[in-house]
């Protein structure tokens, strides 16, 4: 296995960074018949510099998918405000794109086709586009797969798709709902290093929602620890261990134990 | 994409054919040895002389002789024309209907029950409507087959996930580009079932449509053998419907694989 790319520091990150995401006191209520309403979320409020890599850790429940879809603008709040770059994040765009747990990919449309799908309508002529496709397709390794079909390649290639689908639109803000959940332990590890990877080469700003601790220890400059229903964000836990991590170090371990504790005390 | 394409191997190929000759077998060995009498199944070089006259041979040399082509014309006009008119009200009312409840409960309550109602029974009304020829024809087949292909195109809309329509808007996706891009091709199997049963149901209905009224036509050919008698020329007819459907059903296939990229990955 090739050896973690060195990342420069979260506390450099996040000194000198401009806020990309603020969300200020979003709450969500859904409406049920009879029986009152369900708070799913309640005064969330957090920012996000650029270039910052945070997770959202929480048990199943706990309503931190919804906010992701707030996020992305696949729902409106019931109160409070999600901004980008200081404007009200409206309507969903390539702004801020999602990395599904599930299979989001185009049936019909080859690897290729799926990664530019994007890219139509935008100001660049067909070589420039053909171009920045292939230069995304070798980013998350898929060069030689370039014509199949999504039912024709594993689970973890079709997340690699997903990824490179959403990184070549160049998002503000890339957000992962427990993009790496459904695979296995073996491919999720090798996904995670991809992640770090091109997030030291690209630099985005991610928010990476998971309910997995050694997850969210191993990716994150802070992890959001979501309360049980109604979803509160209960703690806020900086990450000083240094990168790239190893999941044999004793730091990283004791991390671990710490954050399962807390959650286990919820 | 030339990999894709799966080319059938010649035993596979043969497969095909294996259960229409073990029919064509059993068919001769009856009537050999005399199992079924003529006058209820004719015998096999009975129906191919007849065949034959009826494709090949000269107007006016025997009855039916040389009229396959005309009558395969007119059939074939009008199982297009009501197909097509099927297609054209089927998919984008079963595509809205699929996606917006409105639109579902305005249709559902109307079109199920019109579901309910046996094409037979529209045959009366629609000789009164359109008097006798193509119109009653075309309305038959239209109505017929438009079932099939509205419920399918629903279903079919109805279950596309949400999550694709959500990663299309966050690539920038409008709404319109969007049913075009996503809604449509992620529905496209189920629309295909819709467009494969409403072909097939189409023939069916022609018969129908052809029994009073018409002279010319498949339909019209075997109503007019069986005041005759002549069976021969009622299996003529069955055949050549059941072999011209079958390419009915070929050539629909190929056309959409050709114009949509969605319809290629269904075998």
């Amino acid at each position: 296995m090739k050896p973690r790319l060195q990342i420069i520091s979260a506390e450099h990150r996040s000194a000198a960074s401009p806020v990309v995401l603020d969300v200020e006191q979003v709450s969500k209520r859904f409406v049920t018949n009879g029986s009152g309403d369900i708070t799913v979320l309640q005064n969330i409020s957090f920012t996000v510099r650029r270039g910052e890599f945070i997770c959202i850790l929480g048990r199943s429940g706990c309503g931190k998918s919804t906010l992701l879809n707030i996020l992305a603008g696949f729902m409106p709040p019931s109160a409070g405000v999600v901004r980008l770059n200081g404007r009200p994040a409206g309507h969903p765009g390539p702004d801020r794109c999602v990395v599904f747990q599930e299979d989001a990919l185009f049936a019909w449309l080859t690897v290729k086709e799926n990664i530019a799908f994007g890219l139509k309508g935008r100001a660049m002529t067909r070589r420039e586009k053909e171009r920045e496709v292939d230069r995304f397709l070798s980013l998350v390794g898929l060069t030689d797969f370039a014509d199949y079909l999504p039912a024709e390649i594993s689970g973890g290639m079709k997340q690699r798709v997903s990824l490179a689908r959403v990184l070549i639109l160049q998002p503000e803000i890339l957000l992962m709902d427990e993009p790496f959940a459904a695979l296995d332990a073996q491919t999720r590890e090798e996904m995670q290093d991809l992640l770090l990877r091109l997030w030291s080469e690209l630099s985005h700003t991610i928010v990476f929602v998971t309910h997995d601790v050694g997850e969210a220890a191993l990716l994150a400059d802070r992890v959001l620890l979501f309360d049980r229903a109604p979803g509160r964000i209960k703690e806020e836990i900086r990450i000083a261990l240094p990168r790239p991590r190893q999941k044999e170090d004793d730091g990283y371990y004791a991390l671990c134990r710490s954050i399962t504790a807390k959650i286990k005390a919820l | 994409m030339i990999r894709r394409i799966v080319v059938m191997t010649q035993p596979r190929r043969l497969l095909n054919w294996l259960i229409p000759g073990i029919f064509f077998l059993a068919w001769l060995v009856v009537s050999e040895t005399g199992l079924a009498p003529p006058y209820l199944l004719p015998h096999p070089k009975d129906v191919l002389a007849t065949a034959s006259s009826y494709l090949f041979g000269d107007v006016g040399q025997a009855a039916y002789a040389g009229r396959f082509f005309e009558d395969l014309t007119a059939s074939t006009t009008r199982v297009l024309l009501g197909f097509g008119l099927a297609v054209i009200a089927g998919i984008p009312l079963g595509v809205l209907s699929g996606r917006l409840a409105l639109v579902n409960h305005l249709l559902s309550t109307t079109i199920n029950a019109l579901r309910a109602v046996p094409g037979i029974s529209w045959l009366p009304l629609a000789m009164v409507w359109f008097g006798i020829g193509i119109k009653t024809t075309v309305f038959l087949v239209a109505l017929a087959a438009f079932f099939p292909i509205y419920l399918n195109a629903e279903a079919g809309a109805r279950q596309v996930s949400p999550t694709l329509l959500q990663a299309g808007a966050m690539m920038g996706v409008r709404r319109l580009r969007g049913t075009f891009a996503i809604l449509l091709p992620a529905a496209m199997p189920s629309i295909i079932t819709g467009l494969r049963l409403g072909m097939g149901i189409s023939w069916a209905y022609l018969v129908l449509g052809e029994l009073t009224g018409v002279t010319n036509g498949l339909g019209a050919l075997i109503m007019d053998a069986r005041m005759l008698g002549r069976i021969d020329i009622i299996v003529v007819g069955i055949i050549l419907i059941a072999l011209i459907g079958r390419l009915c059903d070929v050539g629909l296939h190929y056309a959409l694989r050709l114009s949509f990229k969605s319809a290629r990955r269904i075998p």
